[in-house]
């Protein structure tokens, strides 16, 4: 790799990195926070692939002769893979094909008390704290209240009348997701897998505590009322634990 | 674009590593004497035009193939880009380190702020460790500058594996995944810091510098100390770059052969969930700041079994492996991953047994 392949490669990685932040495409693979050590990563990169890039030019005025020298080993061509999947498999993020080979979340964490919610109306809530009320809060707060969810379809040959309301909790990267659910029930019409939902969701309370329950616990909903997200994902298509 | 031969590998290590600095040169500025004398004229090196062809194919293919829309191909791709662009901006962190090094730090001010003793050096060397917030890919490019700006390899190596594990950030995320388990978050810390003390001790008491030679090997600079700096930046972010696409191939690879789900088949057993642990940590290759978040999904493990995924996943996994062999050498990584995997396990059990 002679010095313009060097720098070039740099420039490439700093594009690609600018074109997810534009797009807020970045989301898809990273965690929001990761927004500003994004910036200044691409920065850098546009920076030093730049003067790469200057110098490379100005070398092979100067002593063309050298210009072609190796400055760098062959393994950073391999810098351009990321580019290269990204353009001909175009990744669209974790959705069902993840939820089924990751165990979905278990609320282990006992929070009581829990905030109490407002008095009356729709909340909106994330699918974590969904789950972490429905299986821990003492009060049984989400008891009869409509509660407003943000996921994706994730259809189950086990719930004939809905589908798994699934969002991904992701502390770092898409590598580390675990998929939050809810299994909802009497959701109409069938669904494609992935497709994005607004659900307003009422809370069914289990026969047995979840915490009495043998192997993997339900936590159930009904559905009230479903809608189809129109701008197809959210901005931010995953939840953060923290 | 051929990485695998094994006079390539040897020339990687130089073209990381060849830059020690020179007092004496830094204000001679000469474009006619290159930078770099390790790779021959005589070599074809690639220009950028070589880039284009990747690029064209990418777009040839583009919803053409079937395959390419297949679910677990693009499972397989989000999940390799993302721990790219998770970790570039990491790398990016760690080289700017790296390049401040090569160009400022002389080996005289190794030697003066540098305990010479590995009893005092191993020590300071783990505990700076705390310093770097970060995951473990910036680190790499920081310990093969260390060494060759004259550190001693076992406090590098110590820093090495100490600053992916112990860092504020490491901790207090480990904090949040973990409510109310203070003493796992004290438990990772000590283990964390005893493996990568006990590995740099190791190294230190091995005193054989043959393996590393390589990193000190002498060159003459010349050219300003920014213009240092942007070289073994930019050379250090292409190589350690390289091999971090590499261990995030491989690391998507086996996030897809081995589901999180099919764990539940060794929880009763202690002895076989911590080696389960073990190989997950090295298979999944999951950041340092995320690991406790994975590791607080599985509850029906005992917190010893996934104390050992947080003491090992840090200092030895896919990615870091591939990067140790491209910085530090084959035959380096060979020798040092089997034994920091062994001390991680051992100090993570210990650990485990008196705190958990």
């Amino acid at each position: 790799m002679n010095r313009l392949g060097r720098g070039a490669i740099m420039m490439c990685l700093g594009v690609v990195l600018g074109r997810l932040l534009w797009t807020g495409g970045f989301g898809w693979f990273v965690q929001q926070r990761m927004r500003w050590p994004l910036i200044l990563a691409t920065i850098m990169l546009l920076f030093l692939g730049g003067i790469e890039c200057f110098r490379a030019i100005n070398e092979e005025r100067d002593a063309p002769d050298t210009a072609t020298r190796s400055v760098a080993p062959s393994i950073g061509w391999m810098l351009i893979l990321p580019l290269v999947v990204l353009l001909s498999v175009a990744p669209t993020g974790l959705g069902a094909a993840a939820a089924d080979r990751v165990d979905a979340y278990v609320p282990t964490q006992q929070n009581n008390p829990f905030e109490p919610l407002p008095e009356t109306g729709l909340v909106e809530m994330r699918v974590f704290d969904f789950l972490d009320r429905a299986v821990w809060d003492e009060e049984r707060s989400l008891e009869d209240r409509v509660v407003r969810l943000e996921g994706l379809v994730v259809n189950d040959p086990a719930i004939p009348d809905g589908f798994r309301l699934t969002r991904f909790s992701v502390s770092c990267c898409a590598a580390d997701g675990i998929p939050l659910q809810v299994a909802l029930r009497n959701t109409g019409a069938p669904l494609e897998n992935d497709t994005w939902v607004t659900a307003d969701v009422v809370w069914i309370p289990p026969a047995v505590p979840y915490i009495e329950t043998e192997g993997e616990w339900i936590i159930e909903a009904e559905a009230r009322s479903l809608e189809i997200a129109p701008a197809g994902v959210p901005n931010d298509p995953y939840e953060s634990p923290y | 674009m051929n990485p695998t031969g094994e006079g390539a590998a040897a020339d990687d290590r130089h073209a990381l590593l060849d830059h020690r600095h020179d007092d004496h040169s830094h204000d001679d500025h000469d474009h006619d004497h290159g930078h770099d004398h390790a790779h021959g004229t005589g070599r074809f090196a690639l220009g950028p035009w070589s880039l284009l062809l990747p690029i064209f194919a990418a777009l040839l293919l583009r919803n053409r193939i079937g395959w390419f829309e297949g679910e677990t191909v693009r499972l397989w791709a989000t999940l390799f880009v993302s721990v790219c662009v998770q970790a570039v901006p990491f790398l990016v962190l760690g080289v700017v380190i790296s390049g401040l090094i090569a160009a400022f730090v002389s080996p005289d001010l190794v030697e003066r702020f540098v305990p010479k003793r590995p009893l005092f050096a191993v020590p300071s060397a783990g505990l700076a460790g705390m310093a770097l917030p970060g995951c473990e890919c910036g680190s790499v490019p920081i310990a093969g500058r260390l060494v060759s700006a004259g550190t001693p390899p076992a406090a590098a190596l110590t820093f090495l594996l100490a600053a992916p594990a112990i860092n504020p950030v490491v901790l207090i995320s480990t904090a949040v995944a973990f409510p109310g388990e203070g003493r796992l978050v004290l438990a990772r810390f000590l283990a964390s810091l005893i493996a990568a003390m006990a590995v740099g001790s190791w190294w230190a008491r091995r005193n054989d510098e043959s393996l590393l030679a390589q990193l000190r090997h002498e060159h003459e600079h010349e050219g300003s100390r920014w213009s240092e700096f942007i070289d073994v930046a930019a050379r250090d972010l292409v190589h350690a770059g390289g091999y971090l696409v590499l261990g995030a191939m491989a690391a998507a690879t086996l996030q897809l052969i081995v589901p999180r789900s099919a764990l539940d088949v060794v929880a009763d057993n202690e002895l076989l969930s911590i080696l389960m642990f073990a190989a997950l940590a090295i298979l999944l290759s999951i950041c340092s700041e995320a690991d406790a978040f994975v590791a607080a999904g599985l509850p029906q493990f005992s917190l010893t079994s996934r104390l050992v995924f947080l003491v090992v996943g840090p200092v030895i996994d896919l990615k870091l492996v591939a990067m140790h062999a491209g910085v530090f050498g084959r035959r380096f990584a060979a020798i040092f991953a089997p034994v920091t995997l062994l001390v991680a396990v051992a100090s993570a059990v210990v650990i485990g047994q008196v705190l958990l």
